[in-house]
């Protein structure tokens, strides 16, 4: 499996916009979208947890190539938390319940857009990594909390 | 807008110099491809809660790979 490709986000972006999948791009993905010059292997998105969304979730992942199984189709239909796709044209995280964040709405509302890219504010994305206290989120922390000053900087008003 | 923390000169300059690159220069940089023992070796995973799946991590995971709880 290469790595994730900017043509792999706009095909996720297009095929979640056809079929109206509510999500934000979340993590050190997120905050890359965003402008943070770093590196990560995984592509994050948070992904509103409701039956009517995981519905139009299956339908994008068919339609980029993720051969999902019946029971699999079932998981994300009955509100999984976490699901980690390694069955398709590139690897995803979906998590339907983010660390420090209490509705996706509240997230949803304080979303922010790259190109077309639903991304999550660069406090959630922190706040999410510091609630998560992994020792890869301890490491990459402090620059991206400096990163987030500099955007805030750059961004004033956003 | 005053800053709240210090932002280092090499960091600062690293973020002036992403700014100027368009996104697609920029996610190229940043994606990249390494094998993650056990993590990578199942093609799907799904957790009901964030904690069963911080746990099975903790308890799978190589802990170099990052994944353990501080």
């Amino acid at each position: 499996m290469a790595a994730f490709e900017y043509r792999q986000a706009q095909e996720v972006r297009d095929a979640f916009a056809r079929r109206g999948v509510r999500y934000l791009f979340i993590g050190k993905s997120g905050a890359i979208l965003l402008g943070f010059p770093d590196t990560t292997q995984d592509a994050d998105l948070y992904v509103e947890k409701n039956v009517e969304n995981a519905r139009a979730l299956i339908a994008a992942l068919l339609d980029l190539g993720f051969a999902l199984s019946e029971d699999q189709n079932r998981d994300l239909e009955r509100g999984k938390d976490f699901v980690q796709l390694k069955n398709g044209p590139f690897d995803l995280d979906l998590i339907f319940a983010r660390d420090r964040i209490e509705r996706f709405e509240d997230a949803w509302r304080r979303r922010l857009n790259v190109e077309g890219f639903p991304v999550c504010h660069p406090d959630d994305i922190i706040a999410s990594k510091i609630s998560a206290n992994r020792t890869k989120d301890r490491e990459s922390l402090p620059r991206l909390q400096a990163f987030r000053e500099y955007w805030l900087n750059k961004n004033e008003g956003i | 807008m005053k800053s709240r923390v210090d932002i280092p000169a090499d960091w600062l300059a690293e973020f002036e110099a992403a700014s100027r690159r368009p996104l697609e220069q920029r996610m190229k940089y940043a994606f990249i491809r390494t094998y993650k023992p056990v993590l990578d070796d199942a093609d799907y995973r799904a957790f009901d809660t964030m904690e069963q799946y911080r746990q099975w991590c903790e308890k799978n995971l190589p802990s170099w790979l990052g994944y353990g709880r501080v």
